[in-house]
């Protein structure tokens, strides 16, 4: 992570806001009166989840928030570096059995995270429906997997990284997308 | 993220960096509050194997493991060798090699000699754990103590642990003791002379009766299990001295109520030996606890350790 | 006749008993292996073989009291010939064979096929001891008349305690009678038990059944009470505490006739060098901590220790790579002793050469009934040549000895055997 890269600001405080707002809208469309559950996927997922859910108290739709870590469920545990897994645990304080759940995390990628965060779910209860929201799709998906509310979509290379910041778990705020400087040796 | 050195096997607590302490530690949180879910199991390991090779009987070590394992999604097969085939220690190297040909991914080994499970761990890829060699060490056990002591206090450091028992042949005693050290936790220890070792321990403080026990107000007793089959006669006049001399009775019971001290034992317990039926009742005795964060920290070893069996 | 060539060792400088000074002169081996001229700048006969001793030791053969050459019986750990050759590569040119054969020697006859198997295989003298009890038992008295007939330089049961301090007594007023050397491990295996390292807090640091020092200190105490009694000669195989050896000092004052050889390992190892359970640190007696060594130290120093002795007990790697509990006790060291020494000692200036003569060479011989060797005129060439500025490696591949199982495996020791001239022969060390 060392290596020299160009870093683009994609979304400031603004934007970001602008998008929980997106999702908030998007979700109280389509759910309504629905009984409904959001799960973040540690930690920025958790952090998205809790604002998209703060934005809907404002609406009078209360949802409650639980949290997911989905190390436990990855499917790249072999390929582990030397930075070993923390736990956060996982949290969902509420049944999902029957219920309409909302999985959050801050960015879609490979469809991976969101796989092992699925295996997590069901381990904690059948729900009705679950459903995906991201802020940010950047596409390259390995598995068939498609988010349902997404604040903001953005081309991107493989090469390249989206980092989001939020201001609960990095003391900032924004999303950056970074490319590091052309390698020659391939 | 926290940046350890990947370590493959896990063989005494001598040798752990405190880093390392804190990562089993904290990752065994998360573990056990899986055990409140209806699945109480995780794909972490799916694929994997786990050999359980017991050289000595312990259900409750073996079983421990084994449901660790399978909470994790690894395939587990045990193999308990009877004591009556006792295998001569010649024949140990042969032994690893019928362990490389399994290719197991993980080897959970406890034996009655010392040392064996480092001789394993060095002919092997796989991740070997100690379960417990002669009267030297038993580091799961140790982080579960550790762990259950943490949970009652949090604010350890500082705090006073006293093991009670045969602290000459226990490697319970000897890996407990290492690790409550390392986390700051003070230990003392209280047993007869023919059972604490002679010459100078500095990290233990040597208690020489209940009185002096109770005057240095430690937040755990910790009994050590006497094994009578051994011990009888040649380190103690009889059970019934012992009983009378380093049990917990009612009215010891009674200090440690008036105390708050927590009860810890690793378990099986002699009724009647270190402990008398009503304290097994104690509302402070952290015995079942000790069980359940077994699971929790041998997940979390488990989870921890990286074979070098991925490679070729 | 003749048997081969004369060879001049030249420009090297020749250790003694008699002084720590080293004497630069060359030494001429005649064809019959006799020294038949030492002095400066000698000229070479014409068919001499020169061998350039510049900057080299010629050091008196050493002589190792206390050896298991495993043949007849173990010959998958050593035999006659490895232990040889192990002995030639460490400036060994005698050693005494312990009893502890398969079947132990306890015998006239067996003494004597040894003795014929030695003649045969080994190329340097090798003198069997006998057993002090039938089968090294330790129940009943072996037959001592026959082994004193075939000349046995010492009775022991190797490596075993008597236990019973009656039969002790008995195996010592009978010795006494033929004159024979009763040499004891000394040890209480009531004590001992199933014990693999030093107890203390090594023992309980690796979680290992210790051996605690009384063992070996009542039993020296007890042995030479028994020999104080009976009046019989007592040799105390390795030593290994301060306290027994102050027992020994203690005796010798008042005029026991007692001695003890150290092991080079009791010399320069303590038990904190044990590590992960390398059982190449396993001994009997175990090492100690280090104020045992420090005294062992000073009383090889001020001679109240005698005798230097390798405990020379090759086991295979195979039997050695069990857990440290089930492993067998001992390693080899005949070939390291020398250079060992030298490396910890000779080197650092803590002695001299002559010191290891006397206690590995002379002091040996004479408690065996042998004349000490020395590098002089007309007398038989026994010696090796020594270069302090050369090294040993000490590896699997360089070591002689059948199983190459020692506690300084991997280490490079300071100064090297470069060869052992023995009669007529030259053993040249690659």
């Amino acid at each position: 992570m060392n290596e020299p890269r160009d870093i683009e600001e994609i979304l400031n405080p603004e934007a970001i806001a602008e998008g929980v707002g997106e999702l908030a809208r998007q979700i109280a469309y389509r759910c309504g009166g629905d009984e409904v559950a959001f799960v973040g996927i540690h930690t920025r997922g958790v952090t998205l989840a809790r604002r998209v859910a703060a934005a809907l108290e404002g609406h009078g739709l209360r949802y409650p928030v639980g949290t997911l870590d989905v190390s436990l469920y990855r499917d790249d545990f072999d390929r582990r570096g030397p930075d070993l897994p923390s736990l956060a645990g996982s949290d969902v304080p509420f049944s999902l059995d029957g219920i309409r759940v909302v999985l959050f995390d801050e960015v879609i990628y490979t469809g991976r995270t969101i796989r092992a965060a699925l295996d997590g779910l069901m381990d904690y209860g059948r729900p009705a429906k679950i459903e995906l929201a991201v802020l940010v799709d950047r596409g390259h998906r390995e598995i068939p997997i498609q988010p349902d509310y997404v604040a903001k979509t953005l081309g991107t290379t493989r090469e390249q990284h989206v980092k989001v910041r939020f201001q609960e778990d990095d003391g900032e705020e924004g999303v950056s997308l970074e490319t590091p400087h052309k390698s020659t040796a391939a | 993220m926290s940046e350890l050195k990947p370590r493959k096997d896990l063989l005494d607590i001598e040798g752990l960096e405190l880093p390392e302490i804190e990562h089993v530690l904290s990752n065994a949180v998360p573990f056990k509050q899986l055990f409140q879910r209806s699945v109480k199991k995780v794909p972490a390991l799916r694929g994997k194997t786990v050999l359980n090779l017991f050289y000595e009987p312990s259900t409750r070590t073996s079983s421990s493991f084994e449901v660790a394992a399978n909470r994790l999604s690894a395939d587990v097969t045990n193999f308990t060798v009877s004591s009556s085939s006792v295998v001569k220690g010649e024949s140990l190297l042969d032994t690893i090699e019928t362990l490389q040909a399994m290719r197991s991914d993980y080897i959970v080994i406890r034996h009655q000699a010392a040392g064996v499970p480092d001789i394993v761990a060095k002919h092997t890829g796989a991740s070997v754990v100690n379960a417990g060699d002669g009267y030297h060490a038993h580091p799961t056990q140790a982080l579960l103590d550790a762990m259950t002591f943490r949970e009652v206090h949090p604010d350890y450091e500082g705090r006073k642990v006293v093991i009670v028992g045969d602290i000459l042949h226990s490697r319970v005693a000897r890996s407990t003791s290492t690790l409550f050290n390392k986390l700051g936790i003070e230990v003392a220890v209280l047993g007869p002379g023919t059972l604490v070792p002679g010459g100078r321990h500095d990290f233990m403080k040597r208690l020489r009766s209940w009185d002096e026990v109770f005057d240095w107000k430690p937040d755990a007793v910790y009994l050590l299990r006497v094994q009578l089959e051994r011990q009888e006669g040649q380190f103690f006049p009889g059970i019934a001295e012992y009983h009378k001399m380093y049990g917990v009775n009612t009215q010891r019971l009674a200090r440690m109520r008036q105390l708050g001290a927590y009860l810890m034992h690793p378990g099986p317990v002699n009724r009647g030996v270190e402990i008398t039926d009503e304290a097994m009742r104690y509302e402070r005795s952290l015995i079942n606890t000790q069980v359940e964060n077994g699971i929790a920290v041998r997940m979390a070893v488990l989870h921890w350790l990286q074979p070098e069996t991925d490679t070729n | 006749m003749p048997s081969a060539k004369p060879r001049l060792f030249q420009n090297g400088r020749i250790a003694s008993t008699a002084s720590p000074e080293l004497r630069a002169a060359d030494v001429l081996v005649d064809g019959n292996g006799v020294i038949v001229a030492i002095g400066e700048g000698l000229s070479a006969p014409e068919d001499a073989e020169l061998i350039d001793c510049s900057g080299c030791v010629l050091v008196p053969g050493m002589f190792d009291l206390h050896v298991h050459a495993r043949e007849p019986g173990q010959e998958h750990k050593e035999t006659l010939a490895t232990c040889a050759a192990a002995a030639l590569r460490g400036g060994v040119t005698g050693v005494v064979l312990m009893p502890d054969a398969a079947p132990p020697i306890d015998s006239g006859p067996l003494v004597k096929s040894a003795m014929d198997l030695v003649s045969e295989l080994s190329p340097i003298p090798m003198h069997q001891s006998g057993c002090l009890t039938k089968g090294r038992e330790g129940k009943e008295m072996a037959a001592f008349s026959g082994m004193a007939s075939r000349g046995v330089p010492l009775l022991t049961d190797a490596d075993r305690p008597v236990p019973c301090p009656d039969l002790m007594r008995r195996c010592m007023e009978y010795a006494r009678d033929f004159d024979l050397l009763v040499a004891s491990h000394t040890d209480t295996p009531a004590l001992s038990k199933a014990g693999a390292v030093n107890e203390g807090n090594v023992s309980y640091r690796f979680g290992l059944p210790g051996i605690p020092a009384i063992s070996q200190e009542i039993a020296i105490d007890r042995d030479i009470r028994v020999a104080q009694h009976t009046g019989a000669r007592l040799h105390l195989q390795q030593i290994s505490t301060a306290r027994g050896l102050k027992s020994v000092q203690i005796a010798k004052e008042a005029g026991t006739l007692v001695t003890c050889e150290v092991s080079p390992h009791h010399l320069v190892l303590t038990e904190q060098d044990l590590r992960d359970y390398n059982t190449h640190f396993k001994f009997n007696p175990p090492l100690r901590p280090a104020a045992d060594v420090e005294a062992l130290v000073a009383g090889f120093i001020d001679g109240s220790i005698d005798v230097l002795a390798s405990d020379h007990a090759p086991h295979t790697e195979f039997e050695k790579s069990s857990d440290f509990g089930s492993a067998p006790f001992g390693a080899a060291g005949l070939e390291t002793a020398v250079p060992v020494i030298h490396d910890r000692f000779i080197r650092a200036g803590v002695f001299g050469w002559d010191l290891l003569i006397e206690r590995y060479s002379a002091a040996p011989r004479r408690l065996a009934g042998f004349a000490p060797v020395a590098i002089a005129e007309g007398e038989k060439a026994e010696f090796f040549v020594f270069d302090p500025e050369s090294e040993t490696p000490v590896t699997r591949e360089t070591m002689k000895t059948k199983s190459p199982v020692t506690p300084f495996l991997g280490k490079t020791l300071a100064g090297r055997v470069c060869g052992t001239a023995l009669g007529g022969e030259w053993y040249g060390q690659g």
